[in-house]
């Protein structure tokens, strides 16, 4: 079988195929190790890291809907100096690239935590969190409001040289209008959606089913939005996208790919076949081999 | 991890602890390898378990977490076993590796009909004592009500090692009335888990550790000792 070119390109990250575990389902990646050799992965993004550790929300924290699932983790990380003392080191004996999600509550935390990890060798791109549902203070002010979300990523952008990744919410009226914003600040691409915000009632007890009470929804119940708003995102920038939203498998990875997205992160399906990730990069070098594509940059946007 | 159904309905594995694993050529079981899973029809999950058909494929994840730590060995320290409801299936393996030592087995339920494995714990060197909470079999009240009513059988100079599984409210009820120096209790925590390999955060407990008060049921436990579980 003549090898097919899965390389894809995100400002100067060149990934080697388009698949990328998702920040907060991926855990810091040694979870994984088990299950498939990581360095198969385009990329990876552990969990989001804050300046300082965030304990996370009280339980209940997940919820199964019908092709669904609601969470308020409430972003539990170990804050910024664990992580390099005691996650980040596993990493190094990855030849995969390192994203790091990172969020914080104020302009200068974000600003901060860029300049740091701009001094750590061994990361390979940011990706900033304006998105989190669950979270009152940190990143979703920024997320809904096109103003400051260009000011955050500007501000961001100069300090950093690394490729600097905003990732979006879905809850906003006009997602394009908030990719152009962060495209204008300097977002070197972007990366969406994040989860829809939801929630659930117990009839029986009339209590919610999380202990946040609302949270964000993600899985293949989510995907067709997810789908629809990657193609708006893409008419409107050209900076690349990471699309998101249900992905389950390679022919998801590939409508995304048609509907706009260079690259693509897989979530909840890490959680339900830790080898979701190198399954889809399996059945993305099929399709295009069985319809004779020889690179798979020909597919990005390539629908109508 | 338990993947019940190929499609997304339901979405997510289910958790299961192991009832009984018999490797291959075991006496009790022909040729090829055993593992039991007993579990109670709750929801959407276990629901289609009971449509499965003999013969039908499932996948699997495991063993994950952490489990029971037996006691050392030789000891005189005395073993007591408290499960309520399907919780007690989850003690039977600790049973069965401790099947030559002196055991006090507490089952409860609801109704007599939620009274499980009794004959299998009869295998074993056990006194068992049995409560539900509708007085139809055995103790009236609670097991937690029916271990406090035979406390007294427990003398001070002696050390236990109690192994409990059930629900939360049953647990905490329990981790009120060992607050002994000479009772070690461990308990098998069970919440709603989205992975089961420590990678979502979702099935956290609250626990006293400094750094993380959150805990993984699936990777930290399911098995915690009771002194550090935040029993609120």
């Amino acid at each position: 079988m003549q090898s097919c070119d899965l390389t894809v390109k995100i400002g100067n990250l060149v990934l080697k195929n388009p698949v990328i575990v998702s920040s907060g389902t991926f855990g810091f990646g040694e979870e994984f190790k088990d299950f498939f050799d990581l360095n198969q992965l385009g990329a990876i993004i552990p969990k989001g890291i804050s300046l300082e550790p965030m304990a996370g929300n009280p339980p209940p924290r997940i919820f199964e809907t019908e092709g669904g699932l609601i969470n308020s983790i409430g972003l539990q990380n170990p804050g910024f100096q664990e992580f390099i003392k005691n996650k980040l080191p596993y990493y190094r004996h990855l030849k995969t690239p390192l994203i790091i999600n990172f969020f914080g509550n104020t302009q200068k935390e974000y600003i901060e935590l860029a300049r740091r990890f701009d001094d750590v060798r061994g990361i390979s791109g940011l990706e900033m969190n304006i998105s989190c549902p669950n979270i009152k203070k940190g990143g979703i002010v920024f997320g809904t409001d096109p103003r400051m979300a260009y000011r955050l990523a500007h501000a961001v952008r100069k300090a950093t040289k690394l490729t600097l990744i905003v990732k979006l919410s879905p809850n906003v009226t006009d997602i394009a209008l908030m990719a152009k914003s962060v495209e204008e600040g300097g977002a070197n691409a972007i990366s969406l959606v994040n989860t829809f915000r939801a929630m659930a009632i117990n009839i029986h007890s009339k209590k919610p089913e999380l202990g946040n009470i609302m949270g964000g929804l993600s899985g293949p119940a989510i995907k067709p939005i997810a789908l629809r708003m990657v193609w708006e995102v893409h008419q409107a920038v050209k900076v690349p996208i990471i699309g998101m939203g249900g992905i389950m498998n390679a022919e998801d990875v590939i409508e995304f790919i048609l509907a706009g997205a260079s690259a693509i992160q897989m979530g909840t399906a890490n959680l339900i076949n830790p080898r979701a990730g190198i399954e889809a990069i399996q059945g993305i070098k099929k399709y295009l081999t069985q319809n004779k594509i020889d690179r798979i940059q020909k597919l990005i946007g390539a629908f109508g | 991890m338990l993947k019940v159904s190929e499609d997304s309905s339901p979405l997510l594995r289910r958790p299961f602890s192991v009832y009984k694993n018999y490797p291959e050529n075991h006496p009790e079981k022909k040729k090829r390898g055993c593992l039991f899973i007993y579990y109670k029809e709750v929801g959407k999950g276990t629901q289609k378990m009971t449509t499965l058909k003999k013969g039908q494929t499932l996948n699997l994840i495991g063993p994950l977490g952490k489990g029971f730590t037996l006691p050392p060995l030789p000891s005189s320290a005395n073993i007591i076993l408290i499960g309520g409801g399907v919780g007690i299936v989850s003690l039977y393996p600790i049973a069965e590796a401790l099947k030559n030592r002196k055991m006090f087995v507490f089952i409860g339920g609801k109704t007599r009909d939620d009274i499980l494995c009794l004959e299998d714990f009869k295998n074993f060197n056990s006194k068992i004592s049995v409560a539900t909470e509708d007085g139809s079999l055995g103790f009236r009240g609670t097991v937690v009500d029916l271990f406090l009513f035979q406390r007294k059988n427990f003398t001070k100079n002696r050390k236990y090692y109690i192994y409990s599984c059930g629900p939360i409210a049953m647990l905490k009820a329990l981790a009120g009335s060992v607050k002994f120096k000479n009772f070690v209790c461990q308990a098998s925590l069970e919440t709603r888990m989205g992975c089961g390999f420590g990678a979502c955060w979702g099935c956290v407990v609250k626990t006293n550790h400094p750094r993380t008060p959150y805990q993984r049921v699936c990777k930290e436990g399911p098995v915690f000792s009771f002194k550090d579980i935040l029993w609120e």
